[in-house]
């Protein structure tokens, strides 16, 4: 089952990180790292249409095909359409997925409807140009004929009347008689969104304004957040500019297809099914993991590292069961970040420690651009290079994380302190490496093991429960596909 | 409080004086001068929003020679004070509220106390929302409401437009409604409600 380590993820050209030349080795490279594929772990690993032989080709196929049953009668000819999309989908795979599905609906939309008032309206994180530089590396600027533009959450906004009162979107947005929804099934960021509504999220997050991201992260609760996101997109205004969705259906082990729909809610409530399962069995395994070295090395924020399609942040709250809505604080969120007090303890009772399985995190290549000085400050962490050390420097938003971290001048000296330091030889890479995980043999020998355990786990007990938690009868899971 | 390491430098010749980077400028420290963008640099809080919305690119961020911190010294109000003020906000007044700046919700109430009487004064003063500029507008708007102050947004800004519901305005039909899709109202009010009434030395 031990095969050589996967390629990981290429650097990327970016602001927010730095140069790919200073990224001069990669933690796969290293004779002790070998891969584990994930259909090697659990037995119902889906069958991915990309990456495959098939190539990019396969995406566009599978959109055409989900996008043919559309209703798109309501959109006439001479009518505007903003195509929405969100940053997250360009870190997925390498961001040709996302963007063929984007380039696809727009021809789609053209071609049934008749109109050429077609933009692509792209939403951010934190980091405010990001989709700016994917419109420009993917060519999509070109392909939506010149009316392509990344949106942000400090750009104009408009009231939006929602049951819960008033909330804030990007005019942006908004601006065109239909909207179309294209985003992505990854769970990313379950500690956050806690797999309610994952469907619905941009609405209350990438095409909203300060106002409603700061409610949702500020205002509601660990377990209500997402709420902001429903309360918009229920809202009389948006719903009489919905028009459709189209999502890449998404697993750990790659693309599994295109669904799309007229009725978000419908889609949500597949995606909700198909992320408790196929996310729900790697985090549980990595949940396991009693010892490890986390070695950082993808084109992404800290918190926003893959491996085996699981973010860092979430592999920093692993363990503790993200999926049970039962638990309301995960070890990491930003209400659990607010609740420490100024002596580096919880506020109150019951806050559950960051992973600590974590003995150390290398970070070979990660970006700046999301405050992530909790991680530094709660797990031991080096970083690579001055040159990245100095990013994390100049980012507005992380202007204490060198203060908890200390700098390696090469990975072999960070590898080798960390080795030393941790008496650990159990590493795993979050470096994107598609369809299994790069992690050293002793890791991977414990992860085979546990395998068959939280396969059985999850199939049994957990996963019912998450299902019956969202309002989803777990009898679905006879028929899931 | 804040570290302040960087500070907004514009290009004239790029500059068109669109506006855009006055309009998120969070501590308005932006003025348009015969058409092109002059920066108060003894405003400025090397947030970046104007280097990352600069339609041409006009605004790069540079080092300060000589870096500064930004603070509002809590002991220079009653903690009574203080407490109170958060309480009315429904905060912990040792909660942080600003994530990228780790500035608690008392250092922001004191700077209220003492006659902050906007986010953007808030801002200058303490250095919140001069990270992500995102998240932390709410806790600001809910302390200045608690103490009584009705501040408007900056004339034709982006900067901010309003204060949004807490999960204590949800109204009981809503909450009704989805409680079974998972979200879970009343169980987040009640740990909300915990941090909010405990104090480290009651713990
Ligand atoms: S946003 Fe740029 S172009 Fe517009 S006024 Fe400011 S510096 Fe000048
Ligand atoms: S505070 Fe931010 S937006 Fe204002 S001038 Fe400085 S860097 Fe630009």
């Amino acid at each position: 089952m031990l095969r050589k380590p996967i390629t990981p993820q290429k650097p990327r050209v970016s602001q927010y990180g730095v140069d790919p030349k200073y990224v001069t080795k990669r933690v796969a490279e290293y004779p002790e790292i070998t891969s584990v594929m994930l259909s090697d772990l659990f037995p119902d690993t889906p069958k991915v249409i990309y990456p495959s032989e098939k190539g990019i080709a396969a995406v566009r196929e599978a959109a055409e095909k989900a996008l043919e049953n559309i209703d798109m009668s309501m959109i006439k000819p001479g009518d505007s359409v903003n195509v929405c999309a969100s940053h997250h989908g360009f870190t997925l795979l390498g961001g040709e997925p996302y963007a063929e599905l984007l380039r696809t609906v727009r021809d789609v939309i053209a071609r049934k409807t008749g109109t050429d008032n077609i933009r692509l309206r792209a939403g951010v994180g934190l980091r405010f140009r990001e989709t700016e530089e994917y419109i420009k590396a993917f060519k999509l600027d070109e392909h939506y004929k010149g009316k392509a533009r990344g949106v942000a959450p400090v750009d104009e906004g408009i009231p939006i009347e929602t049951e819960i009162g008033t909330l804030y979107g990007i005019k942006a947005i908004y601006d065109a008689d239909w909207i179309v929804h294209v985003h992505n099934s990854d769970v990313r960021e379950v500690h956050f969104h806690r797999q309610v509504d994952r469907a619905v999220k941009p609405f209350g997050m990438s095409y909203a304004r300060i106002e409603t991201r700061s409610t949702y992260h500020q205002n509601l609760g660990p377990r209500g957040a997402n709420f902001t996101a429903r309360s918009i997109f229920a809202s009389e205004f948006v719903q009489s500019k919905f028009a459709f969705t189209a999502f890449l259906d998404m697993s750990p082990v790659g693309v599994v297809g295109v669904d799309a729909d007229n009725d978000l809610y419908a889609l949500n409530d597949r995606l909700t099914v198909a992320g408790c399962k196929y996310y729900g069995k790697i985090m549980t395994l990595l949940g396991q993991i009693d010892e490890c070295i986390a070695a950082l090395d993808f084109p992404c924020p800290v918190p926003y590292v893959f491996a085996a399609g699981v973010i860092y942040a979430n592999f920093v709250g692993a363990n503790v069961d993200l999926f049970d809505l039962e638990g309301d604080l995960p070890p990491y969120t930003w209400y659990t970040e607010a609740f420490y007090g100024k002596d580096g303890k919880p506020l109150i009772e019951g806050v559950p420690p960051v992973n600590p399985a974590i003995k150390m995190c290398v970070q070979n290549y990660g970006w700046g651009g999301y405050p992530s000085a909790f991680f530094s400050e709660h797990i031991p962490t080096i970083v690579v290079g001055r040159e990245q050390a100095e990013v994390m420097n100049r980012d507005p938003q992380n202007i204490e994380y060198m203060s908890h971290a200390v700098i390696a001048d090469n990975l072999d000296t960070a590898m080798a302190f960390a080795y030393k330091t941790t008496k650990t030889d159990k590493v795993i890479i979050f470096d994107g490496a598609a369809g299994g995980i790069n992690v050293s043999e002793s890791l991977a020998k414990f992860l085979i093991e546990k395998a068959p355990y939280v396969n059985k786990l999850v199939d049994e007990e957990l996963l019912p429960k998450w299902l019956c938690q969202r309002g989803v009868d777990p009898e679905v899971l006879k028929n899931f596909k | 409080m804040k570290l302040i390491t960087l500070v907004a430098k514009v290009d004239k010749e790029k500059c068109t004086g669109c506006k855009t980077c006055a309009k998120v400028c969070p501590t308005v420290a932006i003025e348009i001068v015969d058409r092109k963008a002059v920066i108060n640099e003894e405003l400025c809080r090397g947030c970046g929003n104007c280097n990352q919305r600069c339609p041409v690119y006009a605004v790069t961020m540079e080092k300060l020679e000589k870096p500064y911190k930004v603070s509002v010294a809590v002991e220079d109000v009653p903690y009574e004070k203080i407490d109170e003020l958060c309480k009315k906000a429904l905060l912990n007044p040792e909660q942080i509220i600003c994530y990228c700046t780790a500035t608690r919700a008392e250092e922001v109430a004191a700077a209220v106390l003492k006659g902050a009487k906007s986010p953007e004064e808030l801002s200058q003063l303490t250095g919140v929302r001069t990270g992500c500029k995102v998240e932390c507008i709410q806790p600001m708007l809910r302390l200045l409401e608690a103490h009584g102050v009705t501040p408007v947004p900056p004339e034709g800004g982006y900067q901010w437009y309003g204060r949004t519901p807490t999960i204590w305005d949800i109204p009981e039909e809503v909450k009704k409604k989805y409680s079974s899709r998972g979200f879970y109202f009343d169980e987040d009010i009640k740990l909300l409600n915990k941090v909010k009434d405990t104090r480290k030395e009651e713990k």
